[in-house]
């Protein structure tokens, strides 16, 4: 561990995909590809160095690693891992990883994808990794930025639409995001913009009431939350197979990190105060993302919803404002960013052989490719929330959490698990059972070098449902916001 | 001789490693295997079934072994065995009803291409079942309980390129569901009352709680009424029953686990594991017996006029679900318990012998199995008899002593509830008898063949192998000795079986009595007279339709979450998203707008200026 620590992780978490977008544009074509590899390896093991050496009893933030940026306005390069950020790190490392892997046949402009891949990945780690306020948003504009080329150019299904649309909802988030921000600056003494700090120094509670919807909502959007989701189910079918992992794995975890990390680790009595409307707001996402999804005929729609009412979850339990609540909004983030991956780099390889993603046009898809069907089923298992899978624990700790807080929207919450599980069954039922489509019959199943990306990510929902307490261990520490 | 603390941990342990290994070795490793998989999977089977058998009878005092899985905060979340006479009990019925199965299923599986894929679930199958029978915490028992209600999915659904197979699982599943949502409720109430996962240490907290008045019987009494929901949905019960019937759409071999000692079981034995928080919560008590003897006299009724053998049988698991549950709820706990494990001898008997004859004859058609010869099947007819036998509650065989035993522990509560129940269980009892002598006629006593043969026998079956009939005899063997099993059970669980009184019995006994006299009249005579329900044919329809509970549930459950569906949908296409795009056109135009003023013509913007200088000139002349 010793020799760990002299190593300054942070930052090299960082420049890993920072360097990989500046040598993708100048190495040579053909060794874009393992470069990427590489680097993404690179990151995946910088990121499980991170959780194998960050010291779980002692908890708080750690590895820090503080650089003077912008001193006339106090901005500093701050970078700090708590257990959270060195979860979502992993997340972030794991799917960018099998991300990268899955594009392996990616032969249209690969230079500039690649670059924009390992932009956002970099902006990302920037979010989760950073304890300066103006650092966070400036990496959280990094991170949302290059979806709009990556959708628009390399998608499909109306991308124009589906690109401007996710830009502009997200634009308004981050116009909600920004003066809320500059406001807690200056509100909070304009000396610092350490997140930490700020959240020590506390905020008239009348402050906190009016600022805490402006960073909720700005926040919310990118987390999916209800009624603002529209642009995520459109975004992820639009999206490339990685963009997609990425978009619905990672990105909208980057929305409620804000939320827990800046508004509620900053505005603990806007929080409270405005708890019951967020966590009405989740509820009703949880459950209508459960129907709508239940009602489409696109498989990467079904998903789509289901991320809205997966994120419902998470939004839920952060709003318990309570330990376990968070934990488990935490567990979820991770575990619902693991499935989506699988489930979006498990539907991009059969959209990639038949262009086609309606759910009416297979079936029997688990005697056609009996490995990528197996790997889809395990994932429809983790999203209803089966023992076994890491998403069992995580719905458990909110579910619990969530009746103790307001036990009628608990109740309401839990009974969305019919509806999960009739959405899942109808596609399992429709597409992946039946009767073989002979249209279909055509169908390659994956080979072990496609395999291995998902086999990591299935693998990873195992894990984390066998041994939760691998995760559970990096976030013990989070407290009761209210007590 | 009784084994030490330590080694029958162990055992227990061992128990749930070997199916859990077999599944995962088999599932993995051997898919092209089958062979090799069957035999890591029965050798799985056997190991199991030798421990579970050592527990229940080399223990003596309860044993309670938990380690940490997971540290949330302070609660420690457990996994481990509970080894009490409860326990002990359902363990030996697991381990030895699903060897028998997989023994059994060497044969009936042999020409399957799926067949690896089967043996791994069946032990998968099993890891659930006792994992959720030895659990001595709550949130334990429910991932058990919800992989059960997983490894019937996938069981159920088996042969998943058949429609109906895909259809029936899904239905298993999502209503389990339901039950499963009130029962989570349920379990994080009990965890909020009694503070504590412990299932036993919660429940005599429980007992302390409530005569301390640290809580209330409304708070015991809703926390009971909850997990007894997921009962209902577990074992099949009025009014979230009609997954089962649909449920033999699976491998018979897998009906004759499902309906005997795993998933429809897990539910009797999670009311017996909280007896003492129903025995707390006297209403939802009295209500859980007439439902679920209602339930008994409503499925029996419905077994009578079903032609499909697996259907009868099917129906009739519903009916004996019920009266175990009955004893279980008027207190009986010896009585439930032990009807619970005669009737998953006799249960799976009658499944395996049934698909004995539907693999020889190519059809599950009563009428169509006895014309074409199923009587001449001597060994697999003589275990179906016994089991019928068993079943209808016939004097000497195992199911009139564990029955008896439930309807004396009914009669024996006071009160007008278990007066009704008592008397509803008895009739249920004499249609028990009628429909099981219904079947032993067709079967034995083939009629003429009717003008539309329902389903023509299939030429291509085969005999029941050494394997099936094996299973076959040894099951005969068991209910034939479970009817002297009473007594042991009884002081097993500490609770002895009531006294079998005269009056109490006579009733009984004339109701099967009856039922077996009509069955005779129907179907016991050459006699071209239509039999009993066929001579009511309105209500003949009505029970062939199962009162149309389930159409009733597609139109109103099915029907209202589509709507909803729909609806929600509708506001997601035609609301929410146009009034986004909606937002941006607007936007748009407003720029177009204000574009067009940026016309770049030089007299418009001199016009503009020399306007707009004229009103500010007459505002300042006003101004003064």
């Amino acid at each position: 561990m010793s020799a760990l620590a002299q190593i300054p992780i942070l930052p090299l978490l960082l420049a890993t995909p920072l360097a990989c977008t500046l040598l993708t544009l100048v190495v040579p074509e053909r060794l874009i590809k393992p470069l990427n590899a590489t680097l993404s390896a690179l990151a995946l093991g910088l990121a499980l160095a991170l959780a194998l050496g960050f010291d779980a009893t002692t908890g708080g933030y750690q590895f820090a690693f503080v650089r003077p940026w912008i001193p006339a306005f106090r901005i500093q390069l701050d970078l700090a891992a708590d257990g959270i950020a060195v979860l979502m790190s992993l997340l972030n490392a794991v799917v960018y990883f099998t991300g990268t892997l899955t594009m392996w046949s990616l032969n249209h402009r690969t230079r500039e994808y690649f670059a924009f891949i390992s932009l956002l990945v970099f902006g990302v780690f920037g979010v989760f990794l950073s304890r300066d306020l103006f650092a966070f948003f400036f990496f959280y504009e990094v991170a949302v930025l290059p979806m709009y080329p990556l959708i628009a150019v390399w998608g499909s299904t109306r991308k124009a639409y589906a690109a401007m649309k996710l830009t502009l909802y997200l634009m308004a988030g981050s116009a909600l995001l920004f003066p809320s921000l500059i406001a807690l600056y200056v509100l909070g003494g304009g000396d610092t913009w350490s997140i930490p700090e700020l959240a020590r120094r506390g905020f008239d509670p009348s402050v906190q009431v009016f600022l805490y919807p402006f960073l909720y909502v700005g926040f919310g959007i990118l987390a999916g939350m209800w009624p603002l989701h529209g642009w995520s189910p459109t975004g992820h079918v639009a999206a490339p197979t990685s963009v997609s992992m990425l978009h619905a794995g990672v990105l909208m975890k980057l929305g409620a990190f804000g939320i827990l990390r800046v508004a509620i680790g900053i505005l603990p009595h806007g929080a409270e105060v405005w708890a019951p409307v967020a966590a009405s707001l989740a509820t009703a996402g949880i459950i209508y993302g459960a129907f709508v999804a239940w009602r489409q005929t696109d498989f990467k729609y079904v998903i789509g919803f289901s991320s809205v009412s997966h994120m419902g979850i998470v939004l839920l339990g952060l709003a318990t404002l309570s330990a376990d609540g968070t934990r488990g909004a935490v567990f979820q983030m991770f575990a619902h960013g693991v499935m989506t991956a699988l489930f979006f780099s498990v539907v991009g390889f059969i959209y990639d052989q038949t262009h086609d993603r309606d759910i009416d046009h297979y079936g029997g898809l688990a005697t056609q490719v009996p490995v990528a069907g197996t790997l889809f089923i395990l994932a429809a298992l983790c999203g209803m929330g089966v023992p076994g899978f890491a998403s069992f624990v995580a719905e458990f700790l909110v579910f619990v959490a969530a009746l103790q807080a307001w036990p009628v929207l608990g109740i309401i919450a839990i009974a969305g698990l019919v509806i999960t599980a009739a959405y899942l069954l109808r596609v399992l039922g429709k597409a992946l059972f039946g009767p073989p489509n002979p249209e279909r019959a055509g169908l390659l199943d994956l080979r072990p070098v496609q395999a291995l990306p998902r086999v990591i990510l299935a693998g990873l929902l195992l894990l984390f449902g066998f041994v939760p307490q691998l995760a559970l261990d990096l976030i013990s520490h989070i407290g009761a916001v209210v007590k | 001789m009784v084994l030490d603390t330590p080694t029958l941990t162990r055992l227990a342990l061992a128990a749930l490693a070997a199916p859990l290994c077999a599944f995962a070795i088999a599932g993995l490793a051997l898919r092209s295997r089958p062979r090799a998989a069957a035999a890591l999977v029965i050798a799985s089977g056997a190991l199991t079934a030798l421990a579970t058998l050592a527990i229940l009878a080399l223990a003596d005092a309860p044993i309670q072994q938990v380690w940490t899985w997971l540290r949330v905060g302070d609660t420690d979340l457990g996994f481990g065995v509970l080894l009490d006479p409860r326990s002990r009990l359902m363990g030996a019925v697991v381990g030895v009803i699903t060897l028998l199965v997989q023994i059994y299923s060497t044969g009936y599986m042999a020409h399957d291409p799926g067949r690896t894929r089967f043996f791994a679930l069946l032990a998968l199958f099993e890891w659930a079942m006792l994992g959720f029978a030895y659990a001595p915490d709550l949130l334990q028992a429910f991932i058990f309980w919800e992989l059960v209600g997983l490894a019937s999915f996938f069981l159920i659904g088996f042969w998943y390129d058949r429609p109906e197979a895909i259809a029936a699982a899904k239905k298993a599943f999502i209503m389990t569901r339901v039950g499963d949502v009130a029962m989570l409720i349920g379990l994080v109430l009990l965890f909020a009352l009694a503070g504590t996962l412990d299932i036993r240490e919660s429940l005599d907290r429980l007992h302390s709680l409530l005569q301390g008045h640290g809580i209330t019987s409304l708070q015991v009494e809703v926390a009971a009424a909850l997990l007894f929901v997921g009962v209902v949905g577990k074992s099949a019960q009025f009014p979230l029953h009609t997954w089962l019937p649909d449920a033999m759409a699976g491998p018979t071999p897998v009906s004759a686990l499902l309906h005997s000692a795993t998933m429809v079981a897990a539910g009797v034995f999670l009311f017996a594991r909280f007896e003492e928080l129903f025995l707390l919560a006297p209403l939802t008590r009295s209500a859980a017996l007439l439902l679920t003897a209602f339930t008994a006299l409503l499925a029996a009724l419905l077994a009578s006029v079903q032609v499909d053998i697996k259907r009868v049988w099917a129906w009739s698991s519903i009916s004996q679900l019920g009266t175990m549950l009955a004893g279980l709820a008027a207190g009986g706990l010896s009585s439930g318990l032990f009807h619970l494990t005669t009737h998953a001898a006799f249960k799976a008997l009658l499944f395996l012998s049934a698909g004995a004859l539907i693999h020889h004859y190519g059809t599950q058609d009563l009428r169509a199995l006895g014309r074409a010869g199923a009587r001449r099947d001597r060994l697999t007819m003589l275990g179906l008899l016994v089991g019928a036998a068993a079943l209808a509650g016939i004097p000497g065989f195992a199911g009139f002593a564990s029955k008896e035993a439930v309807l004396t522990a009914v009669h024996d509560v006071p009160g007008r509830a278990a007066a009704t129940g008592f008397a509803l269980l008895v009739i249920g009892a004499g249609f028990t008898a009628y429909y099981v002598g219904r079947v032993a006629f067709l079967l034995l006593r083939p009629t003429a063949a009717e003008p539309h043969e329902p389903t023509p026998p299939d030429a291509h079956g085969h005999p029941p192998t050494t394997a099936m009939s094996a299973s076959i005899l040894t099951l005969t063997l068991i209910t034939l000795a479970l009817a002297f099993a009473g007594p042991l059970v009884a002081s097993l669980l500490g609770q002895p079986l009531p006294e079998l009184a005269l009056a109490h019995a006579v009733p009984g006994i004339a109701a099967v009595a009856l039922g077996l006299a009509v069955a005779v009249f129907d179907f016991g005579r050459k006699s071209s007279a239509p039999p009993l329900f066929e001579r009511v044919p309105a209500l003949h329809g009505l029970l062939l339709r199962g009162f149309y509970v389930d159409a009733i549930y597609q139109r109103v459950f099915v029907g209202a979450a589509r709507l909803c569906a729909r609806a929600l949908h509708f506001a997601e296409t035609r609301l929410l998203d146009p009034a986004a795009d909606g937002l941006a056109r607007l936007t748009l135009a407003m720029g177009e707008g204000t574009a067009r003023g940026q016309s770049g013509q030089l007299q418009r913007y001199i016009g503009v200026a020399a306007l707009l200088l004229a009103c500010v000139a007459l505002w300042l002349g006003f101004a003064e």
